[in-house]
């Protein structure tokens, strides 16, 4: 039973991502064209061996590797996003938690991916393995890196199925999920500190054997995760019409910015130690920044890099350019591409030039390498695509699993007339009378429920006309005009607060049980923030069940 | 120890010096279980050169240094100026080779005769550090001659064309 | 070590053999279906070196010397010799002496079986400048190519695998596929290592070849006295180094690139032994270590002999 529930559950999902617009399959199947060139170029690596690439003993490593480094950081930072959304109380945090999750899951299995290509035998990646395999564990930073990378796969997989799990079953989700949340932002942190000491416990690598390499990892993922995210927010927004306010957008920017004012700053620092004490450290860098011995492929690069974050950054702190969603889009894709190149082949590659017997072997990727880097982040892209296509859907109550399972959205009237707190109690009565309804939401500055008013109110409120005993003695203490409104006189007076409440995705069936476990009459329909969007009301249900078809599906 | 008892060893150690000197140079020669014979290939020989004696056996013994036009024109003396022939080479039994003290040692043990100059290197070299050894690590090890690599005429290790330098990374396809 | 469960069958699992079958399973739709037979499997699912027990390790080096004939047509033996207990091997190399003429390359290539296409050689041979800096890895010249060595004005210096005793490369493998055996040499399993290379990011000294194409050498130029942790023919995506020619120390011969120097440059011998010529070089000579700010403690000492 459970079997075919799960499968008739991925048939509704899977439905849901083969429905689209034009654009969209044009979109899908340009990236299928690329993942399948990209294979057919690993399919021949294969065969021939990894001399398709242009790496050789000197430079061992190369553009992998590089994407691999880059894609940590967006693994990690997308969740390093949770804290300011928590910290600031933002709105759209569930969706920075969720797309930021799901981005997660996206890096990491691209980084696995970039992992398996890199390997010169792939079939025998089992060797790694703890228990079946040998893994070096705990000498071998890379096994770390297995633990640390699978690991934190594992949590956001987790997360995202259970969020979308309880989403799709009306349920709340976020304060039974929420200490795993916070898990994966420590599990983001050592993902990118195990990946950085990775170089940075490598003696025979003074490019790399810097204590300031894990520090600078981190604020530089600061930067391209955020920006990521930003890009991948006004594209989910504009796309799927979700409700992510600018302020939030703008307040990120504004930590991406601070996050690049560190990350140029230990950049600073780095510079000047290689520079000023001129050991043999300084080759590397020198020949990354101003080219070694006439040897200078990386020189334009890593400037363009350099200039790009210095850009983004200016673009990001001042609030006019970053207010504006063009500059603002400017200074993301720039920190994206500057920090692509610095954490990218300008960490890798410097590593290996001058090689360490002072050869110096300039490596520039063959296309066939190429072909599979772009075959690996169309896959990315594609998963990343289809994962959203699933769950925003899901998320947005628009797919539920239980499809026949009435909810409150199907049985609520939309006709809403909705009060503030100091609406008087006559205006209520003659609402109610003018538009034929029974009760209606009480709603704050802020159009959120607070509390609920029925006719019964209304009638109890004129039985209490006669002050109580208590409000005559409170007349002796203090005189009448000084406390305001008198009871009875307001919707906030005669309200039942708090408003029992449910969301549109809620099933009938809890609704039925809330109604007949605390005899009320009503409940409020909500959005996620609190707004109300429609009442049901005991005849809704009724009316609801009446339809034959939808008899036998409430238990 | 006071300074003083330090300064009476140390006299002490002075006086003594020659006796001191004495004993290592004994134990030098006498201990370090050095093999006499240390195993050689054949000295190289020009072909059809040695023995000596079999052109050498009829001629007159000419201890008169000169220019040599007959034979072994092609030696022109590139070791120890002034040198001459029978520095090392024995006059009277050309097939063997004359120390300094006047001791006659065949030519595959030239070695002794070498190090009548060059001693710490004859030491080095049998320890096995100067020139090329093979065989056992741990057993049987073939020396090879001081002649094999520095011709005693001529004795500079001659220049060798360099094997081909490796593939240069770019060009490994 | 493992835990061995019976099923009804009789059959004994131990827990290793049962996830190899679990994901023998998932494996076998990945792989090319014509290379599924029994040998290929076995070259699949075979044990790392060191967890072999001595059967075990005669069977795979049985059916690995099959394969090496049937694909070179000759007899090949692998050597499985143990580490002989009280020997460190470690080497020496006289840097006044060296003239550079690369014949320690060749002879390496030779007899250790390395790939002639594409070219992998074990020993990189430097060529640095007398004078100023000396040596100066960044001053190196690793191609160069006179008429006649050695050229005045320059010295030379050969540097392979310097068998550290704290080697970084060993601490790096994730898989356990390269370590140092109890006479000092770090070796490497061909048939475990996966070819990530981390070793060869690690390795201070550019010791580490990588094969990265199918190594091919003439079935004639194959030497057939191999050794499992040595020589034995290599195969594509692994990692390989110098092992001071494990296949003949083990045996007590000295190394190919020791028995070719023509100027007697390369010195070999065991290090806990006070009479080897080794011991002889460390206390009589000046001797240092390359990078030994590193802390990777090289069994592998060059020294000057003499000025001339």
């Amino acid at each position: 039973m459970v079997q075919a529930v799960a499968v008739r559950d991925f048939l509704i999902a899977f439905k849901e991502i083969m429905r689209g617009s034009k654009k969209y399959y044009a979109w899908l199947a340009f990236l299928s064209f690329l993942i399948l060139l990209g294979l057919s170029a690993y399919i021949d690596q294969l065969n021939r061996g990894l001399i398709t690439t242009a790496m050789r003993d000197q430079v061992s490593w190369g553009m992998y590797i590089s994407n691999f480094t880059f894609l940590v950081g967006v693994a990690a930072a997308a969740v390093y996003l949770i804290i300011p959304a928590y910290v600031y109380k933002f709105k759209p945090i569930k969706e920075v938690a969720l797309f930021g999750e799901l981005l997660a899951i996206t890096a990491i299995t691209m980084c696995i991916l970039f992992i398996i290509v890199d390997m010169g035998q792939p079939f025998r990646v089992w060797h790694i393995l703890p228990v079946i395999g040998a893994m070096n564990f705990p000498s071998s930073l890379l096994a770390w890196d297995v633990i640390v990378l699978n690991g934190y796969l594992t949590v956001n997989i987790i997360i995202v199925f259970y969020v979308l799990y309880r989403i799709s079953h009306g349920k709340e989700y976020l304060p039974s999920i929420w200490p795993l949340i916070i898990l994966s932002i420590p599990m983001a942190v050592s993902i990118h500190t195990v990946t950085a000491f990775l170089y940075n416990g490598l003696p025979a690598r003074p490019f790399w054997n810097a204590s300031i390499v894990a520090p600078r990892f981190i604020a530089s993922a600061f930067c391209s995760g955020p920006a990521l995210m930003l890009i991948i927010f006004q594209i989910v927004r504009k796309i799927w019409k979700l409700d992510i306010e600018n302020r939030a957008i703008f307040k990120i920017a504004e930590l991406v910015a601070y996050a690049m004012a560190i990350n140029l700053f230990l950049l600073g620092a780095e510079v000047f130690k290689e520079f000023y004490s001129g050991t043999i450290h300084v080759y590397p860098i020198k020949y990354l920044y101003f080219g070694l011995h006439g040897h200078a492929n990386l020189v334009p690069w890593i400037w363009t890099a350099t200039v790009l974050n210095i850009i983004a950054f200016i673009l990001l702190l001042l609030p006019k350019t970053r207010e504006n969603f063009l500059t603002l889009n400017m200074g993301c894709v720039f920190l994206i591409m500057g920090v692509y190149i610095e954490k990218g082949m300008g960490l890798v590659i410097p590593g290996f030039v001058p090689d360490t017997l002072g050869e110096i072997y300039e490596y520039i990727p063959t296309m066939q390498e190429i072909v599979v880097t772009v075959g690996i982040w169309a896959a990315g892209a594609l998963m990343y695509t289809l994962l959203l296509k699933f769950t925003i859907p899901v998320y947005t109550g628009k797919v539920r699993f239980w499809k026949k399972a009435l909810v409150a959205s199907d049985a609520m009237s939309r006709k809403l007339v909705t009060v503030t707190p100091d609406t008087t109690v006559d205006e209520i009565g003659k609402i109610l009378i003018s538009k034929h309804i029974s009760g209606l939401p009480v709603v704050d500055r802020d159009n959120r429920v607070i509390g609920v008013i029925s006719e019964s109110d209304i009638i109890y409120s004129e039985i209490q006309r006669d002050p109580h005993f208590v409000e005559k003695l409170g007349d002796l203490i203090l005189p009448k005009e000084k406390r305001g409104e008198k009871l009875g006189n307001t919707a906030k007076d005669i309200m039942t607060s708090p408003a029992v409440t449910a969301f549109e995705n809620t099933p009938l069936e809890e609704l039925i049980k809330t109604i007949t476990e605390k005899k009320i009459k009503r409940i409020v329909i909500v959005d996620k923030e609190g707004h109300p969007v429609g009442m049901v009301s005991r005849i809704d249900i009724v009316r609801e069940l009446e339809k034959k078809e939808n008899k036998h599906l409430v238990s | 120890m006071n300074i003083y008892g330090k300064k009476i060893g140390l006299a002490i150690l002075i006086a003594l010096f020659p006796l001191v000197c004495a004993v290592f140079s004994f134990a030098e020669s006498k201990g370090q279980e050095v093999p006499k014979k240390f195993l050689v290939p054949p000295p190289p020989f020009s072909p059809g050169i040695f023995p000596c004696s079999q052109c050498h056996k009829y001629m007159p013994v000419n201890k008169k240094q000169r220019k040599l036009e007959q034979m072994h024109q092609d030696i022109t003396l590139k070791h120890m100026p002034g040198g001459w022939c029978f520095d090392c080479h024995n006059p009277d039994d050309r097939d063997k080779l004359r120390l300094a003290n006047g001791k006659l040692i065949s030519f595959d043990e030239s070695y002794y005769l070498c190090a009548q100059c060059h001693g710490v290197v004859f030491r080095d070299w049998k320890a096995g550090l100067h020139g090329k050894r093979t065989g056992m690590w741990n057993g049987e090890k073939q020396y090879r001659l001081c002649v094999h690599c520095h011709w005693p005429h001529d004795p500079p290790f001659k220049p060798l064309q360099p094997l081909p330098p490796p593939a240069r990374p770019a060009d490994i396809k | 070590m493992s835990k061995i469960r019976s099923n009804p069958l009789g059959v004994k699992l131990d827990r290793r053999t049962f996830l190899k079958g679990a994901a023998l399973g998932l494996a076998g739709t990945a792989l090319p279906l014509n290379k599924a037979d029994a040998s290929f499997w076995e070259a699949f699912f075979q044990k790392h070196f060191r967890e072999m027990n001595d059967d075990e390790k005669k069977k795979v080096i049985q059916r690995l010397e099959k394969e090496y004939e049937q694909k070179y047509k000759k007899a090949i033996h692998i050597g499985s010799e143990k580490p002989m207990p009280g020997v460190l091997f470690g080497y020496g190399l006289d840097l006044s002496r060296c003239i550079g003429c690369r014949r320690c390359v060749y002879a390496c290539v030779e007899e250790n079986n390395q790939s002639i296409d594409p070219q992998v050689q074990w020993i990189t041979v430097l060529r640095f400048k007398k004078g100023e800096k000396w040596i100066d890895l960044e001053e190196s010249e690793k191609y160069y190519n006179p008429e006649q060595v050695p050229e005045s004005g320059h010295f030379y210096m050969p540097v392979q695998c310097q068998q550290c005793e704290n080697p970084p490369c060993v601490r790096a493998c994730p898989t356990q596929a390269t370590w140092k055996e109890p006479d000092g040499i770090v070796v490497v399993d061909y048939n475990w290592c996966i070819g990530c290379r981390y070793c060869m990011a690690a390795c201070p000294y550019g010791a580490r070849r990588f094969n990265w194409g199918e190594p091919k050498r003439p079935a004639e130029k194959i030497n057939p006295n191999t050794h499992y942790l040595g020589n034995r023919p290599r195969y594509k995506g692994v990692v390989e180094k110098c092992t001071f020619c494990v296949q003949r120390t083990r045996n007590g011969r000295y190394p190919a690139c020791v028995e070719i120097c023509p100027v007697g440059a390369r010195k070999f011998g065991n290090l806990l032994d006070p009479q080897s010529e080794i011991r002889y070089a460390i206390e009589h000579k000046r001797v240092f270590r390359l990078k030994e700010d590193l802390n990777t403690n090289p069994k592998f000492y060059y020294f000057f002999a003499y000025g001339r």
